[in-house]
């Protein structure tokens, strides 16, 4: 993996410029600042007072906790406003035309204002944070510093991640209204993040935020990185062409992702890597499902339940309405998992192949494998091949998504990821017949 | 110095640009003119290592734009049609910023940034924001902007639009005496006058193509046109208002005297 050559001296100067632009706007930074201390002071105090008036140890240091994320929460969402408004802003005011016309590389003011976004946002976030800790925690005999420090790190992460996905929204965005609207593409996924975010910090447990944190870094590694991919000069200027007939250039587009696509079998050829990835994922499923069961990590009584509503699910119907039901249920299966592959990147075409070896080793560890995989024969050889070639489909769907171009194409690239998986469906629709049939009359 | 090699330009299905050819030495002016849409903002685009062009190749000072489009940006001076002003930022600051972002030396930025400023009589507003100047005021700051690291090349769009005659005057000089620095323009205007003014040769573009390039006599003869059979003598109604406003400020002068 490379990253694009910069000179700092430029990016600073960039960023440098930046900041001052961002806090030169006295009533936004006066308000910024008055968020950044008044709720720090007032969840500190909060906790402090349920200290004092008898709150049990156990929920004062739980709340301490879920008030440290609540401080640097708010925060951290201004970024997104603040990336908005440096990457699209500039870009409806034209500055950014200019900047793209001197000498600069695209990765100099890439960096100039990301640094300068994160600047602002971990300022305030890390500054309400300090100011909590400082009202909170002296005196309490509680001070978790693991959780606090991955907090921070996973923070850290968010606002890198928001802000490298405003980046993204500024390439298909000209002006502040359409970067608003489209903004909910970031809010709602990290408002996703955020609540499990929230409930791990209610779980207490350091291990489980550092996991969290570790994989937001991931997040924020890849959307940084399609961000510096995407910020070019073509992707910016050129794109201000062509704006006639929408939904005909859409319907263009999605006639032209079908064209000139690969036959079936050269598909498979093409898309050998992803399709052992997805391959893998059923063994590697059958491994912790099996593991999960015999350590009783997830008890029985849990995973119990979803097992026998699955196999009620079947109906009790004939065999015919068996098979239909089946069917049903695996091809609607397959259609989530590439209508998900690119809000999942990918992961959806995964857990297609995992999520069924996961219930084959739970079952498996609360019986033995012979009888567990009785329950996958004979369908399963033609159910799982299909599964393979499915969510390796899906996973380069997810794959696509992430791939930003300097010359563009995000969009011809990510619909013929899908046109792919639509054409062979062709050949798994039946394979999935074919499967429910030898489910229901031979399994 | 600026060779355009049958430059073309497509934005996805669009060919904005097709196979355009001109060559403009140092000390000459290169006047584009076409009507809105007929490629001139992408041709200057293409020129100024901005945008890479789809075929043909664009060379400043011998450097190819597709090898090193940096080194061409740091000799090019681009004017887009709209200034694009950080608007909380002072005249001064801003073109410090420019400045340094051409790596000219900090004492030697000042003193131009003064000259220019001085030049454009926007001396006493240097310290104002941006945000406060007027249509005119802004794109005096551009052009101030795109010339301060006294570049090889100046790409101009429509540089003096927004300007009263007095200061479309004044910055005409200044390309002039640009030019006869021994730096070459290429300028794209609708003003007919701006042409006439400028231009060594001229460029006529209509829907992506270059329809003719030339000098004046030369486009008279593309054009086919004969030899007016009445010369206007009368005076141009920028004549008029020059003399007027010119007379005006003197009679005030006198007054104040």
């Amino acid at each position: 993996m490379r990253w694009p050559k910069l000179e700092r001296r430029k990016a600073a100067l960039v960023a440098a410029r930046d900041l001052r632009d961002a806090i030169s706007e006295l009533r936004l930074i006066a308000a910024m600042v008055a968020l950044t201390l008044a709720i720090p002071i007032a969840s500190g105090s909060g906790v402090r007072a349920l200290a004092t008036f008898g709150g049990g140890t156990s929920v004062v240091n739980r709340l301490a906790l879920v008030g440290a994320f609540f401080v640097v929460f708010i925060p951290a969402s201004f970024s997104l406003v603040l990336a908005l408004e440096s990457f699209v802003g500039e870009r409806e005011r034209t500055t950014l035309e200019v900047l793209l016309s001197t000498p600069l590389r695209e990765a100099e003011i890439y960096a100039g204002k990301v640094a300068a976004v994160l600047s602002v946002s971990l300022a305030l976030c890390y500054g309400g944070l300090i100011v909590y800790c400082l009202l909170t925690f002296p005196g309490l005999g509680y001070f978790p510093l693991g959780i606090l420090l991955a907090l921070a790190l996973s923070t850290f992460c968010q606002v890198a991640a928001m802000v490298a996905g405003a980046v993204i929204i500024s390439l298909n965005a000209r002006t502040m209204r359409a970067a608003n609207v489209m903004a909910s593409f970031i809010i709602l996924p990290m408002s996703v993040v955020l609540q499990v975010e929230a409930a791990l910090i209610l779980l207490g447990r350091a291990e489980f935020l550092w996991g969290f944190a570790l994989l937001m870094t991931i997040v924020a590694i890849v959307l940084v990185r399609m961000g510096f991919n995407g910020f070019s000069r073509e992707a910016l200027l050129a794109r201000e062409v062509g704006l006639k007939n929408p939904f005909g250039r859409a319907l263009d587009a999605v006639r032209a992702s079908f064209a000139m696509r690969p036959t079936f079998f050269r598909l498979v050829w093409m898309r050998r890597i992803p399709m052992l990835i997805a391959a893998a994922g059923f063994p590697v499923g059958a491994w912790i499902g099996y593991l999960a069961g015999s350590t009783n990590v997830i008890p029985a009584v849990v995973l119990r339940p979803v097992l026998s509503s699955l196999v009620r699910s079947t109906g009790d119907g004939g065999g015919v309405e068996q098979a239909l039901t089946i069917f049903g249920h695996n091809l609607l299966a397959f259609v989530l998992v590439a209508l998900l592959a690119i809000v999942t990147v990918g992961v959806s075409g995964f857990l297609l192949t995992f999520a069924p070896g996961f219930i084959l080793g739970f079952a498996a560890a609360l019986s033995s494998w012979s009888i567990a995989l009785t329950g996958i024969v004979p369908n399963g050889f033609v159910e799982i091949p299909a599964a393979i070639i499915a969510g390796g489909l899906a996973i380069q769907v997810g794959a696509a998504a992430i791939h930003m171009d300097a010359r563009g194409g995000w969009s011809a690239r990510v619909l013929a990821a899908l046109a792919d998986y639509v054409r062979a469906l062709r050949w798994l629709v039946p394979a999935l017949a074919v499967a429910a049939v030898l489910e229901v009359f031979l399994g | 110095m600026l060779e355009v090699d049958n430059l073309a330009k497509r934005y996805g299905d669009v060919l904005a640009l097709e196979d355009l050819t001109v060559r403009v030495e140092g000390g000459k002016c290169l006047v584009l003119l076409g009507r809105n849409g007929a490629g001139k903002t992408t041709a200057l685009r293409c020129m100024a290592g901005v945008l890479p062009p789809t075929a043909g190749t664009v060379k400043v000072d011998g450097i190819d734009a597709a090898d090193d489009p940096a080194a061409v940006r740091a000799r090019v001076g681009l004017m887009p049609e709209v200034p694009g002003l950080y608007e909380r930022m002072s005249a001064r600051d801003y073109l410090d910023y420019f400045g340094a972002i051409y790596d000219i030396e900090p004492g030697l930025r000042k003193r131009r940034i003064s000259e220019l400023l001085e030049l454009f009589e926007l001396a006493d507003a240097g310290d104002r924001w941006l945000g406060t100047f007027s249509k005119g005021m802004r794109q005096k700051v551009a052009l101030i902007r795109a010339t301060l690291h006294r570049p090889r090349l100046v790409l101009a769009d429509e540089p003096t639009s927004a300007l009263d005659p007095d200061s479309a005057r004044r910055a005409w000089d200044y390309l002039n005496y640009l030019k006869s620095d021994g730096c070459a323009l290429v300028i794209c205007t609708h003003s007919m006058e701006e042409a006439e003014h400028l231009a060594g040769d001229i460029g006529i573009m209509s829907a992506g193509r270059a329809l003719a390039v030339g000098n004046m006599a030369a486009l008279r003869r593309r054009s086919g046109l004969k030899k007016r059979k009445q010369v206007r003598e009368l005076p141009t109604l920028q004549d008029i208002y020059l003399a007027i406003v010119g007379n005006h400020y003197a009679l005030a002068e006198t007054r104040t005297a």
